[in-house]
């Protein structure tokens, strides 16, 4: 369980996140909704504990993270799997070697461990055939499904999604929202998903906050947000996509 | 309207000066978390090989275009120079001194500087705003340890004997202009050089070299962590990096000289 209390976040004089208060429940999907540039980024980073907040706390699996040294971070951040916006592949490694790379680096496993969990990985995401190519040859589409491999290959209990269908087209957006609802029954796993598509809500969340002008407007059971009688979420529901 | 003018000014120079203090600190703990990284050297010895050939081995032409064209030039100036005053035999002495303990090692650092400064700006910068540095932190992987320390043991490793080929090749152009532009027979010259060089002027020249590899190596990678802002940011943080460790190695290569001579 991920949980910010009452966070503030500003990046200079610039206040990003005002006062935010939000619980990402485990074996739950959970979606931030918010227009570009509102500090969706922002808040897994806090999850993970990249960036401190100016104020309030963020408390995963019950420890504080507030202020823990960056040190102590990584263990916690080892329980949970990361899907960049521009995936952050590492663009001078294939993609086994991208999948298996944190493995060999922090987890002490077997080399024969690690190579059956890469072919689990290579066979979920459909990637058969482009186990020694470089990122930079693959779809966009692909590319997504090689950084949500590297994600679950840890078997986190929670996996954070930085806008998974942003830049794709449609086609590719409905397989990676497929691959995301099938982690559901399959792996008893709680998901995060930062999206500006209210497509993707609807699609895979059973929750969704939404977040507008550094503040959480709406937060429920997907289902309720049609009934949001909030004047930005009406306009959102009219429009479908947030372009601000 | 002067006065605000002048208001303005003083408000400009106090953020200017914050952000400076600012930055400093940050340089300062970055460095401290290179080297606290050290004893990771073990699990990163790839990566630390794989530094070794960009910073040595594919660095050597460069050095030794600097050093064969810098021995040439001193040997025919000062030569020149010792012409006037009847005093041609020093002509080995003068320049192998220049070489090994100033304009040797001084040049190969600002081309060190040049080359491998601005790839580890550009590709660490590039890293940096496509996420890559924030995903190694995302999966519990230090990137300091990973990318910085690996280039710095790099550099101190390589950095010395790409000092000792600088040495060489150009005391060995001074030597080739001396004879065939001079006229100077090589015996002499190289009499005026081996037995007068003392202890001192090589530990000079030595030294330089551990500590530009620390300026440059720190100084670029800093600057690639901080690349913010697309493309255009990692130009900027580049140049940045490339401009102020040029900078540093001018000054560390007056300091390293004056200490060591003064104190020897
Ligand atoms: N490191 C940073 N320094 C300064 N401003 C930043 C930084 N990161 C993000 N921002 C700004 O904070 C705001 C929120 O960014 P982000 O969380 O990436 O938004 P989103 O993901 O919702 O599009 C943006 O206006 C962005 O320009
Ligand atoms: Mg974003």
């Amino acid at each position: 369980m991920i949980e910010l209390r009452n966070v503030g976040l500003k990046y200079g004089d610039k206040e990003i996140l005002k006062n935010v208060s939000l619980t990402v429940r485990d074996n739950t999907i959970k979606a931030i909704l918010g227009p570009s540039g509102v500090g969706k980024s922002t808040i897994l980073k806090l999850m993970l504990g990249l960036i401190k907040p100016n104020k309030g706390q963020v408390i995963v699996d019950g420890t504080d993270i507030t202020n823990m040294k960056e040190a102590s971070l990584y263990s916690i951040r080892r329980k949970m799997g990361m899907v960049f916006q521009g995936n952050a592949l590492f663009d001078s490694l294939t993609i086994s070697q991208n999948l298996g790379f944190f493995l060999r680096e922090n987890m002490k496993l077997p080399e024969e461990e690690i190579e059956r969990r890469v072919e689990e990985q290579i066979q979920f995401a459909g990637l058969e055939g482009y186990e020694d190519q470089l990122p930079e040859s693959l779809s966009g589409g692909m590319r997504r499904r090689v950084a949500i491999g590297r994600a679950l290959i840890f078997k986190p209990h929670m996996i954070l999604f930085d806008e998974p269908t942003a830049g794709l087209d449609p086609v590719s957006s409905k397989k990676i929202l497929s691959l995301i609802s099938s982690l559901r029954h399959n792996n008893n796993l709680g998901a995060v998903i930062v999206t500006h598509i209210i497509d993707d809500v609807f699609n895979v969340a059973d929750c969704v906050a939404v977040l507008y002008q550094g503040e959480i407007i709406f937060d429920d059971v997907t289902e309720k947000l049609h009934n949001a009688q909030h004047p930005f979420i009406r306009s959102i529901l009219s429009d479908k996509i947030l372009e601000l | 309207m002067l006065l605000t003018f002048v208001r303005n000014r003083e408000k400009a120079i106090a953020l200017w000066l914050k952000d400076f203090i600012l930055t400093m600190q940050e340089f300062f703990l970055f460095s401290v978390r290179t080297f606290i990284s050290f004893p990771k050297v073990k699990r990163y010895w790839r990566d630390v090989l794989d530094q070794a050939t960009i910073c040595g081995t594919d660095s050597i032409p460069i050095v030794l275009v600097s050093a064969i064209s810098i021995g040439s030039l001193l040997a025919i100036e000062v030569g020149n120079l010792l012409e006037d005053f009847g005093a041609k035999t020093m002509l080995g002495r003068s320049t192998s001194l220049s070489v090994i303990r100033e304009l040797g090692p001084l040049l190969m650092g600002l081309m060190l500087s040049a080359r491998f400064g601005s790839r580890n700006g550009a590709e660490l910068g590039a890293m940096q705003i496509s996420e890559q540095i924030d995903a190694l932190r995302a999966f519990g992987t230090d990137p300091v340890a990973k990318l910085v320390m690996p280039r710095l043991v790099a550099a101190l490793i390589m950095f010395l004997p790409l000092t000792a080929l600088s040495d060489y090749a150009g005391l060995q152009s001074a030597a080739y202009m001396a004879e065939h532009y001079h006229r100077l027979d090589p015996g002499i010259f190289w009499n005026a050089v081996y037995p007068r060089l003392a202890p001192k002027d090589f530990v000079v020249g030595f030294l330089k070299a551990p500590v530009f590899a620390i300026i440059i190596t720190l100084v670029s990678s800093f600057n690639g962590f901080s690349a913010r802002g697309g493309t255009a940011g990692v130009g900027r943080s580049t140049i940045k990096g490339i401009v102020v460790s040029s900078g540093l190695v001018l000054i560390a290569n007056f300091y390293v000289s004056k200490i060591v001579l003064e104190n020897m």
